[in-house]
């Protein structure tokens, strides 16, 4: 037992208690989501705790655990989507009784894809990650919820399949599990090829890259809004911090087996998911092929495998992540009893709600990348990183990718400040939850603090992706 | 004693049978059966190379593969089950309401 752990000792405990409020005779339901928020703060607090001990890296159980300054932002950042995911389904029936508890479990999940350090880890994490949100998704009980459920599942065993396959070639070709203990250089060559090319097959199932991207936009349309959120924030931290890790750790002397074809991924990805993105009219499925997009994004960040990248990966997945948030919390105001809208929907937004209105603009205009933003200084970054490892042709899809984005994220914003058609259209106002209003207002907070102010959070990402570089 | 080859060669076998199963099949519930096979070719290949190196790591790592497996299959078998009640019919090409 070490101390170190307490963020996912904290989640587990929390796991405990959240189920035991669900079981309260009276006040059924709500103290579990209270429950689930203390949780989600204490084990901040002992992130933060771990951040400011000074006593980092430290690896456990045989090397197969690694706490360092990278996998505690990542904790930040799956803390930050549980939140949102539970504040915008805050109390809601809708979503059966047990989603805090399951939203803290998959939660366990992204921690412990942070921190792994073998394939045992790397495992349980990905499945702890992936069994919660099968059930979220499936989670309403109607024939979108259960479709959606029944893709993800299917997918995702089957990407899990992949993962697994490749993990045993690369067993057998190096002998140990551990990530840093792999040695490229003396792998029995077909073999360590077969399985690197699998596993990161798999992981990129996972974050939703370009050739294996079909089931996302299925999954987040028919699941239920808060299990959408925390999809498209959560998963993609998960599944990127740990391709990250994985490449990183394991192929840091090989680079040459796995930069050339992810960057070539990368480029596929950000042109075709904002092309896609053009064609939608639902809401939910835009911003899954623009969460496909920006999972190209966030693979230049590994693609370009240096110190730059890792820090605009980090920042990059903070930006796409508030934003995302942002505009999740206004559908869900938007869409009130049903769980999606089309863009038509948002038709005579601005009069209606101006400042709902005015905060979706600030979010999409986030996603596009225009300046003030935080995702301009994220894709920034991401260019400079890309320069940096001198392949310029990924910069260029980048820029391709965004121009193309532009147009996609326009387009509701159209919607949303022309008038509404004359007929019908309630005029009154947009009901604001109070649980989702903080969600909303936090996240374009950010967005606009990070446009203008990102120095902090570099600074914080700086040191975490120092670290790991060094180890 | 199995020459290692054969062994690992038997899982690369099933692993192709599942995966070629899992694209298909259209019945859900041979899908999962087939995405299983492949988790256990994984775990089988990990065993026999646990083996040959007569190291207990990839063991331990069949044995998490069977559990994590019995959970999936009881969470997966549970949305089958409750998509079924909806349709009284499996059929993936049917479960389509989603444009995909």
């Amino acid at each position: 037992m070490s101390f170190a752990l307490w963020p996912e000792y904290s989640v587990v405990l929390g796991v405990f208690a959240t189920m035991f409020a669900i079981m309260l005779p009276k006040g059924r339901g709500i103290a579990a989501y209270w429950v689930t928020l203390a949780t989600l703060a204490a084990a901040f607090m002992a992130t933060w705790t771990d951040w400011t001990s000074g006593r980092l890296p430290i690896l456990l159980y045989a090397h197969g655990v690694s706490i360092d300054a990278f996998s505690l932002v990542i904790n930040g950042l799956v803390i930050l989507a549980a939140a949102g995911a539970l504040l915008i389904g805050w109390n809601d029936r809708r979503y059966g009784a047990d989603f805090p508890v399951l939203v803290l479990l998959a939660l366990l999940g992204m921690m412990v894809l942070g921190l792994a350090n073998n394939f045992l880890v790397l495992f349980v994490g990905i499945e702890l990650l992936s069994l919660p949100l099968y059930i979220m998704a499936a989670s309403r009980g109607t024939h979108q919820s259960g479709e959606a459920g029944l893709k993800y599942l299917l997918l995702g065993a089957f990407s899990s399949g992949i993962l697994l396959f490749g993990l045993a070639l690369l067993y057998g070709a190096s002998g140990t599990l551990t990530f840093t203990q792999l040695a490229p250089a003396h792998m029995v060559l077909p073999l360590a090829g077969a399985g690197l090319a699998l596993t990161v097959v798999g992981l990129v199932f996972k974050l939703g890259i370009v050739p294996f991207h079909m089931w996302i936009p299925d999954v987040y349309e028919g699941s239920p809004l808060p299990v959408t959120t925390y999809m498209a924030f959560g998963t993609k931290v998960g599944a990127a911090a740990i391709l990250m890790r994985f490449l990183f750790f394991g192929f840091a002397l090989a680079t040459g087996w796995w930069g050339p074809a992810l960057g070539y991924l990368a480029v596929l990805t950000m042109v075709v998911g904002n092309l896609l993105a053009l064609a939608q009219k639902d809401m939910k499925r835009l911003l899954a092929y623009s969460g496909i997009a920006n999972a190209g994004y966030l693979l230049v960040g590994i693609a370009s495998h240096n110190m730059v990248g890792a820090r605009a990966l980090l920042f990059y997945l903070l930006v796409y992540g508030l934003a995302v948030l942002a505009v999740f919390a206004i559908i869900a105001f938007v869409a009130g009893d049903r769980e999606s809208i089309q863009l038509d929907d948002l038709k005579g937004l601005a009069a209606r709600s101006p400042w709902l209105a005015a905060f979706l603009a600030i979010a999409m205009l986030s996603l596009a990348g225009i300046p003030l933003t935080g995702g301009f200084v994220g894709k920034f970054y991401l260019i400079q990183a890309a320069l940096q490892a001198s392949q310029p042709g990924l910069a260029i899809g980048l820029v391709v990718g965004a121009m193309v984005g532009l147009a996609a994220y326009i387009r509701p914003l159209q919607r949303a400040f022309q008038k509404a058609d004359g007929d019908a259209g309630p005029a009154s106002a947009v009901r604001w939850p109070v649980a989702g209003a903080v969600v909303l207002v936090v996240a374009v907070v950010g967005t606009i603090g990070l446009g203008v102010y990102p120095s902090p959070i570099v600074h914080i990402v700086n040191h975490s992706a120092a670290f790991y570089w060094l180890h | 004693m199995i020459p290692l080859n054969w062994v690992v060669g038997l899982g690369a076998a099933l692993f192709a049978i599942g995966a070629v199963g899992v694209m298909v099949r259209k019945n859900p519930l041979i899908m999962f059966m087939a995405a299983e096979m492949m988790w256990n070719a994984a775990a089988l290949v990990f065993v026999a190379y646990a083996r040959s190196f007569h190291a207990m790591s990839g063991q331990v790592m069949a044995f998490i593969i069977i559990g994590t497996a019995a959970a999936e299959v009881g969470i997966g078998l549970a949305i089958i089950v409750s998509v079924f009640h909806h349709r009284h019919r499996l059929d993936i090409d049917e479960v389509s309401q989603l444009r995909g």
